[in-house]
């Protein structure tokens, strides 16, 4: 098994090119990776073969450890669309243990009503709120406006979080 | 980073490979693994073989790898079509440049490609690889799936091929529908699927011969919505896929009666018992193993496969 905290080391690298071997090697090492969860978001901002290589992480990682959802909620506001992307997307796959993201991913929601947010970060904090389920009841406000809205995707997928969180 | 290790010369066939039902198959993927170099891989005559190869994170770093490259290339070269999925890269170059790979060995592949797709900035291509001495591309029929209701993060790709036989008004025609589903909304995709599966039946009267075949992430016990398709069947089942031989998540699915020219011969070319890779190189190749199916290379009319009258092999030409 790869020593994770060492390539999590080297995801902080000077040389561009050590840091994209880490996060290969991250990438190789599928759900093992779980604890990198918060690098790895990170490494989002990098450059192109960094990006990719962390993206394909993402993927394959699973669920975050939960001591990694303070953090993911933090850059789940982040102003970079991808990281905010993937530690929204990470929340999502943390479901109820993530409750404490409802009002950060209400708040993505609401930005992208207004158009001050990246549609796709938009759509997977619907997304998330709906893994999340009844524990995010009080972003069902946001929601039920973005179920009203005019991109079809974003709609649905608030449609589909209020019937998960019921009530 | 370590080396590959150097590839056996005589490894036994690979294990995974399953419910072989054509006994010429053997030969020829014997032969693929013990005379790499010895020219293209001879291909049975009375079947081509439709593959789906999910090539991870498939860009400028894999390529960089001369040593995965010969993987790839070897296990291309065992099929007549290979639908790609993650060509991920800012080059345009990578397909172009794997197919020169592919064809060193004299072998003819061509490829097409499609855009970038993607929510994100990390974008992802689909691509077609086919043998040009058995399979024709109709180059008009390639395209992108509409998704008006943006349901697929990456809307499937598809194209119309066409086997090489004599007579060309016997050949076998069929749409391929390459496709790499997210993994955080299989549900909704495979439900968004199963419609773009039902559109492509009946998107040209003349062809009813619809192959969906890609990554899905999610195996036979997930395909509930593909039941309503009349005749579904898939090709991959009860075995694993991927690299670390734990999910199910790559297939062929298609109809029948429509497509009775499936022989029923199928198989997960597992890259670690083919190419006698540790499972550390094995991912480096990437965490998908191809999948594959086989079909007659004749079209079928009404029930039960007929012999080839009239009609020749595959063509080398």
């Amino acid at each position: 098994m790869p020593d994770i905290q060492a390539l999590v080391a080297s995801l902080s690298n000077g040389n561009a090119a050590a840091r994209a071997e880490a996060a290969e090697s991250l990438c190789r090492a599928g759900v093992d990776a779980a604890s990198a969860a918060v690098p790895l978001v990170q490494a989002c901002r990098d450059d192109d073969q960094v990006r990719e290589w962390a993206v394909a992480a993402l993927e394959e990682l699973g669920p975050p450890p939960p001591a990694a959802i303070g953090d993911l909620v933090r850059l789940a506001g982040d102003d970079h669309a991808l990281v905010a992307y993937w530690a929204t997307t990470l929340l999502g796959r943390s479901g109820e243990a993530a409750a404490a993201a409802t009002a950060t991913l209400a708040a993505s929601l609401e930005a992208g009503l207004n158009g001050s947010h990246d549609p796709a970060v938009s759509e997977r904090a619907a997304w998330a709120l709906g893994k999340i389920g009844p524990a995010a009841a009080a972003a069902k406000p946001a929601l039920e406006r973005a179920a009203a809205a005019s991109d079809p995707r974003l709609a649905r997928l608030a449609r589909e979080a209020i019937a998960a969180i019921g009530g | 980073m370590a080396a590959l290790v150097p590839f056996r010369r005589s490894s036994p066939l690979p294990v995974r490979l399953v419910a072989l039902c054509l006994i010429a198959f053997a030969p020829r993927l014997a032969l693929a693994q013990t005379a790499a170099y010895a020219g293209p891989v001879p291909k049975p005559a009375g079947a081509i073989l439709v593959a789906s190869f999910n090539i991870q994170v498939f860009g400028e770093s894999k390529m960089a790898k001369p040593q995965v490259v010969e993987v790839l290339t070897r296990a291309v070269r065992q099929f007549d079509i290979v639908a790609i999925q993650e060509v991920r890269a800012k080059s345009d170059d990578i397909v172009p440049a794997f197919v020169r790979a592919v064809n060193a060995d004299g072998s003819r592949y061509h490829y097409v490609i499609g855009p970038r797709q993607g929510r994100t900035v990390s974008k992802e291509q689909y691509a077609f690889v086919y043998d040009t001495t058995r399979i024709e591309i109709d180059p008009s029929s390639v395209g992108v799936v509409p998704d008006p209701q943006n349901t697929l993060h990456r809307p499937p790709m598809h194209a119309r091929f066409r086997t090489r036989i004599n007579p060309a008004e016997m050949a076998f025609t069929f749409w391929l529908v390459d496709i790499h589903t997210d993994p955080d909304e299989v549900p909704q995709e495979l439900d968004a699927l199963t419609g773009v599966f039902q559109a492509m039946q009946a998107a040209r009267p003349d062809e009813d011969d619809v192959i969906l075949l890609g990554d899905l992430n999610a195996g036979p016990p997930q395909f509930k919505s593909f039941q309503r398709i009349p005749g579904v069947t898939w090709a991959v089942a009860g075995v694993t896929t991927n690299t670390r031989r734990t999910k199910t998540y790559d297939n062929l699915v298609f109809a029948r009666p429509a497509t009775s020219e499936y022989l029923g011969g199928w198989g997960v070319l597992d890259l670690q018992a083919t190419f006698g890779l540790p499972l550390e190189h094995a991912l480096e190749v990437s965490d998908h193993n191809p999948v594959w199916a086989a079909f007659y290379p004749a079209e079928v009319r009404g029930a039960g496969l007929p012999p080839m009258a009239g009609a020749t092999a595959p063509v080398r030409r």
